[in-house]
């Protein structure tokens, strides 16, 4: 799975403008979520990551650069072993973040 | 013994009338809603069960014992066992022996209905006959038991520790006014049918205090008000009882048939599941038993706080104790009335809808081979790939045994299916399930190890793997070591105390194996609380919610509670155990294969 | 001018700090006792074979303090059994028997180098390739490890080994790994010129002086390799070696390697011994079981009970000349205590 982070113009990441209503409600949930220091532990020992390019370290920075798209297609595969949650070292709960993303995606004022 | 009034009626009884009427309307309309919310095969399966003479006779057998008698409450807690039978067995036999007087001495009131219960009211004593002495001993004396049991509720209130509950429920407004109102029943009826003794008859209860009221009050005015009162009081006790926790005295009778019948939860509210809810007593025993329950924050999302909260219809909070469980099925376990907690919020999660859903089409079985031709296919799991003293071990004992083994995901794999299934998610679960059974059939193994008793699980409920034996690994070294293919040697000066994860004890019911395996290769000691009744690790995919911070009194707790004995070591036998132990731990925790390939000869 | 005063001060562990306050005492006119747990002096650094930046060989640093502790009392293979308060001292009653009367303690009781095994999935004591910083310095010591294989073909460095990991219990930065690292992988290419090294890192922390220099030489001069992800599983091949997984988290990618040898950062931790030294003085300890000085900016020597002060890593993670230049600051302390308390 390609990030793609290229430099042509078009696609520079204005902070100012992009939505981040779902970062912002998922760490209103899941506030472990902002402590993700991005080691990429979760990313590394994920068993879909190879399936679908599943990182919790990708679709937590996804959704604060406004980069939804992306955070579907990498979800699709995952298969919610847990064994981010077991290698995170600040301790998140990856799995609580995983599954209100899948849930608040299309509606991010839905009630959990 | 004849009639005393010639129409067999006083406006006293009215209150009771209203009462019971209500009670019998409401439950015989709540009968029928919850056979419409079953399933039409689920309907069909428990009327037919009704008939079907085997399971009547257990219906009614289960009934007396545990509605009645209590008899799983005795093996727990004999004081408050003897408390509840007292008082159920001996209101039961009070009304049986209500109706049988009535049918024997004064048969053409059997029709109505306050009749029994008021049968010393309106009746008078002719003659005294023997058969007649009999019947007022055994009112007499079930009463008195029921007067004991009262008692001892009553101290309960006051000081529950005495019965040894650290924690009991709080009771809602309506709950208190149906607990006064049953309290004051039994001393009521012993108060009027003492003032009418002298006129009904009564035994060794009733006689003396009528002799004492009259010498005390010397006039006949006050048994009116009593028996007034004792109606008003039952009258209440069943007006309230539908909004009461005391709704589980009907609602039982009908869960043991429905399970009996093999019906199981589908939806957490409707059908099977209301009866659950309202067959719970609220008497606060998982309170105990939930590992959360360490922290305070957490006391109140237990079982019977989820079976009020679905009474109560507080949407936000049934969702919130749905998905903070640990799913580890203590309280299950431990319920008189074996409401499926674990189950209940399991369906609860089904309910959701989330946008993204995910799906495995896009791979494929034949992209996991499995090189080799051994019988035995080891699949390790995810959580093992993080613990690899237990591969490791594994495999080292495997070949010390001389078995020719594989490992399926050598390199990972696919999830077993699951955290998803426990997540509520079935339709994810079955797309691994699946992919991974296409993986196994094409191994053209015999034998699936496992070292996780998270898949052990799902592959022995949810997967078909028809010829092929699905077993744990401390089940199959255990057979190893009985039948001599594993030399173990045991290391007398160490002490061990053997952890039942969750998954496999109360979950598959392995408990004995392990402790055998662990027996050959060291002393054994119990864990405080064992075997069915194990504390879970703390470690549970099975919370969606709680956060590794917040779980980490419970895990504290429960090796605590592990390490009573003063253990040299720890022993699970559950990659997710290992690995929340040892965060905390302050001695070695080890898996049992690690234990038994240190302890094996080569 | 020096104040004449014989007073007998306690130096509780025998480490670097604990030594350098000694020998500061005794300069200041004061009669410092060590109480080392061990059999002999010199903590962690003499275990230690170079110092980065300047690959000063640890005996180095350790050599002058022989002759400068030649007239302080010392007893090693000895623990502080219990502290007690009294009016306007302290008496300390050793494992050995004895009671120390004195008039100030100076707790320099360092740290504890993280237990690799707790990190299981990184293998230490389950696969035979994997070793910690540690036991590095020791083969470079001694050249004996059976774990160090003679031609490695590649060798990774895993930075952050129970440091800023709530799992490991350590929130905190054990600020040496990053440097040790680096230094133990240009020492490895030194000696093994054609092996591929690879430092696995969350963040690369090179703070100080020299320390950003040191890591341009590894990164142009040695052609070690950075990849920035934190090593998530390891496992060991059919051959023996060690397979390494890690997200690249610069491209994004996972990444695996096979390797011969993996050494494991481990990181400074607290020493749990020491909290019932601490409870039994009312000391405080902090969040991460370090001591807790009187305050992080001007007091990080002193606590909040009178006569009691720190030294060095006992109140948190420190390089060797922190250490030094702490227990210095802190024999000063101790002197500015007792001159306030004589007047």
């Amino acid at each position: 799975m390609d990030f793609g982070f290229s430099l042509s113009p078009s696609s520079a990441i204005e902070l100012d403008t992009l939505d981040s209503a779902l970062y912002r409600k998922l760490c209103r949930i899941e506030p472990g979520a902002r402590t993700c220091i991005a080691c990429g532990s979760c990313s590394a020992t994920c068993t879909a990551a190879e399936h679908s390019g599943m990182s919790v370290r990708k679709l937590l920075l996804g959704l604060q650069r406004g980069r939804k798209a992306e955070v579907e297609r990498m979800l699709s595969n995952c298969m919610l072993c847990g064994k981010c949650t077991m290698v995170c070292p600040r301790g998140i709960n990856t799995r609580r973040v995983i599954l209100t993303v899948c849930r608040l995606y299309d509606n991010v004022e839905g009630t959990l | 013994m004849i009639d005393r009034l010639a129409n067999g009626f006083d406006p006293f009884v009215i209150p009771f009338m209203v009462g019971m009427i209500f009670v019998l309307a409401y439950c015989g309309i709540g009968i029928l809603v919850i056979l419409f919310q079953l399933s039409r095969e689920d309907r069909r399966r428990f009327l037919l069960s009704l008939v079907k003479p085997a399971t009547a006779w257990k219906n009614i057998k289960d009934i007396f014992l545990n509605c009645l008698i209590h008899v799983k409450l005795w093996k727990r807690n004999r004081v408050l066992g003897f408390m509840h039978s007292s008082i159920a067995f001996g209101w039961f036999m009070i009304i049986v022996l209500g109706h049988l007087e009535v049918w024997l001495f004064v048969p053409e009131r059997i029709r109505l209905l306050y009749y029994p219960i008021f049968f010393n009211f309106f009746v008078a004593e002719t003659e005294t006959t023997l058969q007649g002495a009999v019947f007022f001993f055994l009112m007499d004396f079930f009463l008195l038991l029921i007067l004991v049991g009262i008692a001892l509720a009553m101290i309960k209130r006051i000081r529950s520790r005495f019965f040894g509950m650290r924690r009991t429920t709080r009771a809602s407004l309506l709950d208190t006014i149906g607990l006064y109102s049953l309290w004051s029943i039994f001393p009521l009826r012993l108060i009027c049918e003492s003032f009418t003794a002298h006129i009904s008859g009564g035994s060794f209860l009733t006689v003396p205090m009528n002799h004492f009221f009259r010498w005390f009050f010397g006039n006949e005015l006050n048994y009116l008000p009593t028996w007034w009162a004792y109606s008003i009081a039952l009258g209440i006790f069943m007006l309230v009882l539908p909004f009461t926790r005391y709704m589980h005295i009907p609602a039982e009778m009908m869960l043991i048939p429905m399970r009996n019948a093999g019906l199981k939860v589908r939806h957490p509210r409707r059908g099977f599941a209301r009866i659950q809810v309202l067959s719970c007593p609220g008497c606060g025993v998982c309170i105990d038993a939930c590992p959360m329950s360490v922290r305070k924050e957490n006391l109140k999302d237990c079982t019977v706080y989820l079976n009020r909260q679905i009474r109560h219809h507080n949407e936000r909070r049934i969702t919130e104790i749905s998905e903070k469980c640990l799913m580890c099925g203590k309280c299950s376990e431990v319920c008189q009335v074996g409401v499926d907690g674990p189950l209940m919020r399991l369906k609860q999660r089904e309910l959701k809808k989330y946008s993204i859903n995910q799906h495995y089409r896009n791979i494929r079985p034949d992209s996991f081979p499995v090189e080799g031709t051994g019988k035995v296919l080891y699949f390790a799991g995810c959580m093992t790939h993080l613990t690899p003293s237990i591969r490791k071990a594994t495999m080292s004992l495997l070949s010390k045994a001389g078995i020719e083994a594989r490992m399926m995901d050598p390199d990972g794999g696919l999830c077993c299916g699951r955290p998803m299934l426990m997540a509520g998610r079935q339709e994810q679960a079955r797309e691994l399930i699946r992919l991974n059974t296409a993986i196994i059939r094409a191994s053209g193994c015999d034998t699936l190890l496992l070292t996780c008793p998270i898949c052990y699980r799902i592959f022995k409920e949810n997967y078909k793997l028809d010829g092929i034996r699905v077993v744990h690994h401390s089940v199959y070294f255990n057979e190893l070591i009985q039948s001599g293919l594993l030399k173990v040697s045991k290391d007398e000066s160490r002490t061990l105390v053997y952890h039942d994860p969750c998954e496999l004890g109360r979950g598959c019911g392995i408990y004995e194996e392990p402790r055998e395996a662990l027996l050959a290769a060291g002393n054994l000691v119990e864990a405080h609380q064992n075997h069915a009744e194990s504390i879970c690790c703390g470690g549970s995919l099975g919370s969606l919610s709680l956060n590794y911070e917040k779980r980490r009194e419970i895990t504290l707790n429960a090796f605590e509670n592990l390490t009573a004995e003063q253990p040299d070591a720890v022993v699970t036998a559950c990659p997710l155990c290992l690995n929340t132990f040892s965060h905390y731990a302050d001695r070695p925790v080890e898996d049992l294969a690690v234990v038994l390939d240190k302890a094996s000869e080569s | 001018m020096l104040l004449s005063m014989k007073e007998t001060i306690l130096v509780v562990g025998g480490g670097i700090a604990g030594m350098e306050t000694a020998v500061q005492l005794k300069a200041l006119g004061l009669t410092p006792v060590i109480v080392e747990k061990n059999s002999s002096l010199g903590g962690h650094v003499a275990q230690w074979n170079r110092l980065f930046p300047d690959m000063t060989p640890a005996s180095k640093v350790l050599e002058p303090y022989d002759e400068a502790l030649k007239e302080v009392d010392i007893y090693t293979d000895t623990e502080i059994a219990s502290i007690n308060s009294l009016q306007k001292e302290y008496a300390a009653v050793l494992s050995n028997g004895k009671t120390l009367r004195c008039k100030a303690v100076v707790f320099a009781t360092g740290f504890k180098l993280f237990e690799a095994e707790k990190k299981e999935e990184y293998g230490y004591g389950i696969y035979d390739r994997v070793i910690t910083n540690r036991d590095l310095e020791r083969w470079f010591d001694t050249r004996s490890d059976e774990r160090v294989p003679a031609k490695p073909a590649a060798i990774g460095f895993v930075h952050c080994v129970g440091s800023r990991d709530v799992k490991a219990g350590n929130s905190q930065c054990s600020k040496v790994c990053c440097i040790t690292a680096i230094k133990q992988a240009i020492e490895m290419k030194e000696l093994f010129p054609d092996t591929e090294i690879y430092c696995f890192y969350m963040d690369l922390r090179l703070f100080g002086k020299k320390y950003e220099d040191f890591y341009i030489n590894a990164q142009r001069d040695y052609g070690i390799h950075f990849i920035r992800g934190r090593v998530s599983e390891v496992a060991e091949t059919i051959d023996g070696r060690v397979q390494v997984k890690a997200e690249d988290t610069l491209s994004g990618k996972p990444v695996k390697v096979k390797l011969d040898l993996l050494v494991l950062m481990s990181g400074i931790v607290c020493d749990r011994a020491n909290n019932e030294l601490a409870r039994s003085v009312s000391l405080p300890l902090d969040e991460d079981g370090f001591f807790r000085s009187l305050d992080n900016i001007a007091g990080v020597t002193r606590t909040d009970r009178k006569g009691l002060f720190l030294a060095g890593t006992c109140s948190g993670p420190k390089t060797v000349p922190e250490t030094l230049a702490e227990a210095r600051s802190a024999a000063l302390q101790v002197y500015q205590y007792l001159k306030a308390k004589k007047k």
